[in-house]
């Protein structure tokens, strides 16, 4: 690993100015993504603004029916925190399925959601990549998965974005150029290699959730192991129930997109009966928002099983248990 | 100093290391490396197959803080576990067989110039074809990996034990499979460390490294650098896990030393987590072609077995591995006639190597899921089955293996009832199931690798003017509990205060010479050993006691701390004055015990027949209890029973933790570990993608011991780590058909494998439906 500058601000506005969008500078939260990468030398940074210092950045407030969450606040004090649990408990079942227990008690919100897209041809060592020629991520020019293709496919594989977005999460962001709020969904862009819409220096501060009152709602991820893995495939699903029909329904997926992202186009089924033509239109809207490529070691085509299914079992279900 | 004799053996105690492991006291070889010592570095071939036509190191040697470079031609001298196949070389020569193996290797002044180094390192090379498979390696116009192996065959072994021809004509059923096992690493946790010191002043080396097998690593280590064994001292701190990673001399135990006499100084060196995957010496890949005949009560009239592994790019042990996996066919059931042949192949992947359970794994999986398979097919219940075919009392199997003790129909009785067999077999409800297998193991090989004639285990024990019993062991603790056995022993014999005993390991410079923790030997070979030892210092004790009390030595009894006349214990002396009259004339007292497998356990006469033999099978039944999710398509393992007979558990406690291993390791072999290549390039070399099982899918393991006492292992102990991992794969596979209807072949069964099946499934279901809807007439008429 490269010798690094390492500085350690006490406020978010201290952190901007430290980092100041220069070329090489990044934030390091808990560190849980950034630094395996960097020790497989696939993030060359030289200068690191530790964020875990600020204060501010690890509150958590209930305020006009929004929760307010710090990007510094570990996900482990997400998931421990009553807040959470009374207001979003969706986020605090997505959060519990990050990593492991001691990934989490260093892991922040904001690393998370930040975090970087992974596929098989680049999450390798040095040696490896050498050895296999890079690819377009990362030194190198074509992309492994899809040779012939001019973009990279890699995954997003957070679990917690994807329930900030059935939500409806928006995101405070203080950069170089000023502060900002923009819903979560608008930070993400489907591209392997630049999937995050931040300005140089832009640094997240908080994410603000509607409480989850009314809605029902659920998050379940594949994985071969039972933790510490990452998706291959999560889906996050809330849904209002109006005697026998769906009031309102949002579904959002991870691991099998550049990007965490909303099913589009569901609002045509308010007001309709979960029969078996809305899930076979369920279906082929999730079919139709994923590509999962072969970028895990686990093949594409189970991927988009599994997600289509689990879409499926979990609309149902939480439908089910929202009239009970 | 206690009164009563200590109870050493059958006592249920932590592990005499155990404290210091677990707080984190425990110094590993890496924790030791000293501060000043240089960074010993390799350069490894991002090739899997090439002609190396220069490997050029000017750069690096010239890169100021840089001390030594070496390269392949800095030694020429071949080395290998096996005498008779020995093939590699610390650092490739002429050519490199497969990605990873080492080329160069640097000694410099920090990390970051060492890694420097490696980036100035320039290879020149003809490419070679990538035989990477099975198929490839025995395509009959293959590119040969060695000179003198032609069709890449490493080893065959063909061989008939009764008549099998016979055996199938007597059956009523008969049937054939071919069952596929992915390789497999030991994922220990501890990455491979060592330092080596070369004093240039002496001409002596020191190595520590994190070895199973020291000797051979002082063996080796002293012909690679071409001077004499004496020249060498080999230490073994604490090591991390090994399973079989490290039953063989590594390569990089000797590029360490050899970069410490070329740096003339002390060189240390970790590898990374890739590197000791690299390093590898798992359990190779296999096929295996199963053939059984059966009677319609169950009873096993002939088998047949063919194996093909993929070994990999050198010997290292697997000559030994296709052997042990045609000669565990035999041990465990009555089998009268058994016909094996077994293809070890080379291919351009790390060399694999000796893993728990050697070589016996995949075909024990392959036998036990035709077994249960046909058992099914007939109607009967498959514990049923194994009992109707167990050994009827000691005996000797085809091919020359003695059996002494069995306790595997009491291991079926303890899983059976704990289970709930009978109540749950074919009645769980829809995705859940329960399934089981058998499986067993040596008790340590009756003929060690190297033939030298000396004992197969020696103990020394040295007593001293201050009373304390130093225990001189060479075993090598790799966390299976060799130190603490010991201890148990003396203890034992002797009823002594534990606070009287220490346990001396492996300093080639101080403890006696063993063969190493290989084949599950030393609880049975060591333990007789330090039984035989501790006899004879009681005797030297009684006797000196005897000329105290002034009475002859079959008027002492012993008591631990003190000896009595006996009849009247008021006449008594204390240990240590004992031992004082002990030491007069002699000083010093270094009392020693050794042990030899009689010759008549040391296998059948043919060819490879060494292999396999033993004094005492352990013999393992478990039963496992899975859910599989129908969505996602995972197996989740709810419960497991796991019985073991271990002859005796001379510590219950750490045999319960070794069943537990054992079958934890089964479970990730069953569940969902394996290597992965891209092009001959291993590709899951980390723990986030190789997949071993944590403990979020480890489910309660029941562990039950049965105590058959062996009449030759010490106080009846055999085997207690690797005879119960054979059986989980096979009974997972027989839960998860339970559970799905689906029967599996291949493994691991990871959601992906079980998903195509239940897809290929759902294709079939939804085309003979179309049929049905459009050929009513024919489906109703049939
Ligand atoms: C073995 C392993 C398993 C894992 N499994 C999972 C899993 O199952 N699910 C999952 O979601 N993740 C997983 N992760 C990834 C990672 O642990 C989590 O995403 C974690 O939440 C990252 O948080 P962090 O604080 O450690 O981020 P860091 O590593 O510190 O940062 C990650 C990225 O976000 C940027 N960043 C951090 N905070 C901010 C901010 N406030 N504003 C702007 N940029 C910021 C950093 O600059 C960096 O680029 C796993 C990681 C490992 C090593
Ligand atoms: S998807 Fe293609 S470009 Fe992106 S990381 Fe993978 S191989 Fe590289």
């Amino acid at each position: 690993m490269q010798e690094l500058d390492i500085v350690k601000p006490a406020s978010v506005a201290e952190a901007v100015s430290l980092h100041g969008g220069a070329v090489g500078a990044r934030y390091l939260a808990g560190g849980t993504d950034l630094v395996p990468n960097m020790r497989r030398g696939l993030q060359k940074s030289r200068k690191l603004v530790d964020i875990t210092g600020i204060e501010e950045l690890r509150q958590i407030a209930f305020e006009n029916g929004a929760l307010r969450i710090g990007a510094g606040v570990t996900l482990e004090a997400l998931c421990a925190s009553d807040l959470v649990r009374r207001h979003a408990p969706l986020l605090a079942l997505a959060a519990s399925q990050v990593a492991g227990p001691t990934h989490r008690a260093a892991a922040t919100l904001g690393g998370n959601l930040m975090q970087d897209t992974r596929c098989y041809f680049y999450n390798q060592s040095d040696f490896w990549r050498t050895a296999n020629e890079y690819c377009m991520k990362a030194e190198g020019t074509i992309c492994r998965v899809a040779p012939s293709s001019s973009r990279c496919w890699a995954s997003y594989c957070g679990d917690v974005a994807p329930a900030m977005l059935v939500l409806g999460a928006e995101v405070d962001i203080s950069g170089p150029t000023g502060n900002r709020r923009e819903p979560l969904a608008a930070l993400y862009a489907d591209d392997g290699l630049q999937h995050l819409k931040l300005g140089p220096g832009d640094l997240l501060v908080s994410v603000e959730v509607p409480a989850q009152s009314g809605w029902t709602a659920g998050y379940e991820k594949v994985r071969v192991r039972g933790t510490i893995d990452f998706p291959l495939a999560g889906i996050a699903v809330a849904i209002k129930r109006e005697g026998n029909r769906i009031a309102d329904l949002r579904v959002a997926c991870t691991g099998v997109n550049a990007y965490p992202g909303l099913v589009p186009n569901l609002e045509a089924w308010r007001g309709k009966e979960p029969d078996e033509a809305f899930f076979a239109a369920l279906e082929k809207a999730v079919r139709k928002e994923i590509q999962p490529m072969e970028s895990t070691l686990t093949a594409a085509g189970y991927r988009k099983r599994v997600a289509l299914g689990l879409a499926r079992k979990l609309v149902g279900e939480l439908f089910e248990s929202a009239g009970a | 100093m206690n009164t009563k004799p200590s109870k050493g053996v059958g006592q249920r105690m932590p592990l005499y290391d155990g404290v210091e492991k677990v707080t984190g006291r425990a110094k590993y070889t890496a924790d030791l490396f000293p501060r000043d010592a240089l960074v010993g570095r390799i350069y490894r071939s991002p090739l899997p197959h090439a002609e190396l036509i220069e490997v050029d190191v000017s750069a690096a040697r010239s890169l100021p803080g840089v001390v030594a470079v070496i390269t392949g031609a800095d030694c020429d001298i071949p080395y290998g576990i096996l005498p008779i196949a020995q093939n590699e070389f610390p650092l490739a020569r002429d050519r490199v067989r497969y990605f990873g193996e080492p080329v160069a290797a640097v000694a410099a002044v920090d990390e970051e110039t060492a890694e420097r180094a490696l980036k100035l390192i320039r290879l020149h090379v003809r490419e070679l074809p990538i035989i990477d498979s099975i198929a490839k390696a025995r395509a009959p116009d293959a590119a040969l990996l060695h000179d003198k192996k032609p069709g890449n065959i490493e080893r065959e072994v063909h061989n008939e034990f009764g008549d099998t021809a016979a055996g199938f004509a007597a059956a009523d059923l008969v049937r054939e499979q071919t069952y596929h096992a992915a390789e497999v690493n030991h994922a220990q946790m501890e990455p491979h460390a060592a330092f080596a010191a070369w004093e240039p002043e002496r001409e002596q080396l020191t190595l520590h490294t994190c070895s199973m097998v020291p000797y051979y690593v002082h063996k080796k280590v002293a012909q690679c650098l071409g001077i004499d064994t004496a020249q060498v001292r080999v230490i073994k701190p604490y090591v991390g896990g090994a399973f079989g990673a490290r039953v063989e001399t590594l390569n990089f135990e000797i590029i360490v030393s050899l970069l410490a006499r070329a740096a003339r100084g002390a060189v240390r060196m970790q590898l990374t987590r890739e590197e000791s995957m690299l390093t590898h010496r798992g359990r190779p890949e296999s096929e295996t072609r199963v053939k059984l005949g059966m009677t319609r009560d169950g009873r096993i009239t002939a088998c047949e077995c063919e194996v093909v592994q993929r070994g990999g790019a050198y010997a290292g042990y697997g000559i030994i591995t296709i052997l042990y996996a045609g000669a565990l066919l035999n041990g465990i059931y009555d089998v009268k006639n058994v016909k094996y042949d077994g293809y070890r192949v080379y291919t351009n992947t790390p060399p694999c190597g000796a893993m728990r359970g050697h070589g016996t794994v995949n075909t024990r999986v392959a036998f036990e899921s035709l077994m249960t398979s046909m058992a099914a097919e007939l109607d009967l219940d498959p514990i049923e089955v194994r009992r109707r075919n167990r050994i009827p009392g000691p005996s000797v199997t085809p091919n020359g293996l003695r059996v002494e003790s069995y306790g595997l129909p009491q291991c079926l009785d303890k899983v059976e009832e704990a289970s709930g067999w009978r109540q749950l077999r074919g009645k769980l409800p829809k995705w859940k199931g329960i399934g089981m297998a058998c499986s067993h193991f040596v008790s340590g090989s009756a003929k060690p690798v190297h033939f030298t004639g000396e004992p197969h285990a020696t103990i020394v024990l040295k007593l001293d003017f201050d009373g304390g019993i130093s225990i001189l062991s060479g075993a090598a603790d790799v966390g299976q509990g060799s130190t603490t056995i010991v201890a148990q022993v003396v203890v034992e014999v002797l009823g002594v205060d534990w606070r009287r005993v220490r346990v001396i390991t492996n300093d080639s410079a101080v403890t006696p010479k063993d063969n190493g923790s290989y084949s599950s030997r030393v609880t049975f070979m060591v333990g007789n050993a330090t039984l035989d030892a501790a006899q004879k210092l009681k005797q030297v004790l009684v006797e000196a006691a005897a000329r105290r009390l002034q009475v002859e030595p079959d008027q002492v009894e012993c008591l631990g701390e003190s000896f009595h006349v006996l009849g009247d214990p008021s006449r008594a002396v204390s240990f240590s004055d004992a031992t004082a009259e002990a030491l007069v004339d002699t000083g010093t007292l270094h009392v020693k015990g050794t042990f030899t497998c009689p010759i008549e356990f040391q296998g059948g006469k043919h060819r490879g027949g060494a292999v396999g033999s033993t004094m005492g099978f352990s013999y393992a039944a478990q039963v496992v209890e899975v859910s599989v999710d129908p969505v996602t398509c995972r197996v989740s393992v709810d419960k497991i029973w796991a019985a073991l007979d271990c002859g005796f558990a001379i510590n219950p406690l750490a045999v319960e933790g070794q069943i537990q291993g054992g079958v934890f390791m089964g479970m990730g072999q069953g569940l969902s570990e394996q290597t992965r290549y891209e092009n001959g390039k291993m590709s899951a070399a980390n723990f986030l993608d190789y997949g071993f099982p944590t403990m979020a899918e480890t489910p309660p393991i029941e562990v039950f011991i049965v105590e058959s006492i062996d009449p030759n292992g010490p106080f009846g102990a055999k085997e207690a780590s690797e005879g119960p991992l054979a059986g989980f794969p096979a009974a997972l596979a027989d839960a998860v058909r339970d559970a799905t209807g689906l029967e599996f072949h291949e493994w691991p069964l990871t959601p992906e494998r079980i998903a195509k099946a239940m897809e290929a499934r759902e294709r079939e279901q939804r085309a003979a439906a179309r049929k049905t809807v459009r050929q009513p007439a024919t489906a109703g008429a049939a």
